[in-house]
């Protein structure tokens, strides 16, 4: 199986003038974007304005992708780029921050108003979905359990995973399908709670 | 929803399904809002098992990408361009693309009837390249070509070939008018009539003008005409 090819298809959808299929690269790597900036910033708010910056920029530069490397090898260097140069003026920031104004508190407030993105609605959210998801975890039964951390967690193919449990690839794609769903039952509880926002898109 | 389908979404969103499914499901992904949720809490699922754990997870950052490229253009594929802008229009061109056209016209028919009348001159392409006044373009249609005054000093005429005594490569009049009618209709008027007329004329039988004969001019000595200047 091709290492990229679902996202490849996407990614071919985009390229052809459709929007939506952004919108599932974006869901499917927003949070693994974060993350990667966060090794850069340490504002989880800043780190999602940049990551928003590099999905930006990934969709203006998307006619260039061939297809050469990974959608996530190439998405991932934008933003790195991104951070770095937000890193950099960041830094210069202040400098020219002070030049115009001399007040020190308005700077320190600037940066509060960046974590006002982190709303109280969102961090509940976030902890909601956290206790849900691994509680319906924890009642998966083994097999299941393994197959999901396995892909997830150590990010295995089928077919390593396959060799891994000692049962064929059509029942790794069984499993990991079946623990999402167990998984996601629950989950869809929470956000249809009035909560979750990926329910606008699209 | 369907199980099947679910289950590829699985499958798609490890990058575990095969191309050709890829497409088709991508396709539904891209405009089923459903779909596209539960690909989105997919995601968050295995954000929350690699214990993410500095991140929000109610989807903030696809919310705003979202919104800040709905107003951005659709993505056109890499080959297409917008069409290009048409040259501006210039009045001499259709003259000078008359012209050319005419003058590849008058050399094809100057070269076919040199090959093609029996008894007639070897190809007058050499003369022609060697001559460079308006009688070298037309020297079967002018016998007064052979006249020194008009002649170049000096110019080769290639050896008798052997084609002068095969038959015919065969190109009658009508065909040949034929040529000239098809291959004028991007020239100028004028010039199409002046050669139309020209071939009339030349044609044997048509006018008693024209003067054919094998017998070298004078001044011809072997396959130079020598200039009697």
């Amino acid at each position: 199986m091709g290492a990229d090819v679902s996202d490849l298809s996407l990614v071919r959808r985009v390229q052809r003038g459709d929007k939506g299929a952004f919108d599932a690269l974006v869901l499917k790597y927003q949070h693994k974007l974060v993350k990667l900036v966060m090794r850069y910033v340490r504002n989880p708010a800043e780190a999602e304005d940049i990551a928003q910056e590099a999905f930006i920029k990934a969709y203006r530069a998307l006619p260039q992708f061939r297809g050469d490397s990974a959608f996530y090898t190439w998405l991932y260097r934008i933003a790195i780029n991104t951070a770095k140069n937000a890193v950099v003026s960041r830094d210069r920031s202040p400098v020219e921050y002070d030049l115009d104004r001399s007040n020190t508190d308005e700077s320190y407030d600037m940066q509060g108003r960046m974590k006002d993105s982190e709303t109280p609605e969102g961090l509940v959210l976030t902890d909601e979905i956290r206790s849900t998801v691994n509680a319906a975890i924890d009642a998966l039964p083994e097999d299941l359990r393994t197959a999901i951390v396995l892909r997830e967690l150590e990010g295995l193919s089928y077919e390593e995973i396959a060799a891994a449990m000692a049962c064929p690839v059509g029942t790794v794609r069984s499993r990991i399908f079946r623990a999402r769903e167990a998984i996601d039952r629950r989950l869809r509880e929470v956000f249809e709670g009035g909560l979750g926002r990926t329910e606008e898109l699209g | 929803m369907n199980e099947e389908l679910d289950s590829q979404l699985s499958a798609m969103f490890d990058n575990e399904l095969p191309a050709e499914e890829c497409e088709l499901l991508a396709r539904r992904l891209s405009r089923d809002p459903d779909l596209k949720a539960r690909w989105g809490r997919y995601a968050v699922i295995g954000a929350v098992i690699r214990a993410e754990r500095d991140i929000t997870l109610d989807g903030t950052v696809a919310g705003r990408v979202s919104a800040a490229l709905s107003s951005e253009p659709e993505l056109r594929p890499e080959g297409a361009r917008p069409a290009a802008r048409p040259l501006p229009f210039h009045w001499w061109q259709p003259i000078v693309g008359g012209g050319l056209a005419a003058g590849v016209a008058a050399v094809s028919i100057l070269w076919l009837r040199a090959h093609a009348l029996p008894g007639g001159s070897p190809p007058a392409m050499p003369a022609m390249v060697a001559s460079s006044g308006p009688e070298a373009v037309v020297p079967a249609l002018r016998p007064a070509l052979r006249n020194a005054a008009l002649a170049p000093d000096s110019f080769v005429v290639p050896p008798a070939p052997q084609q002068q005594q095969q038959p015919m490569m065969g190109v009658p009049a009508t065909e040949l008018a034929d040529y000239v009618v098809a291959h004028s209709a991007f020239s100028w008027p004028v010039t199409r009539g002046s050669l139309l007329s020209a071939l009339m004329v030349s044609e044997p039988g048509t006018s008693s003008t024209h003067a054919r004969s094998d017998q070298p001019a004078p001044g011809v000595h072997g396959n130079a005409i020598q200039n009697p200047k």
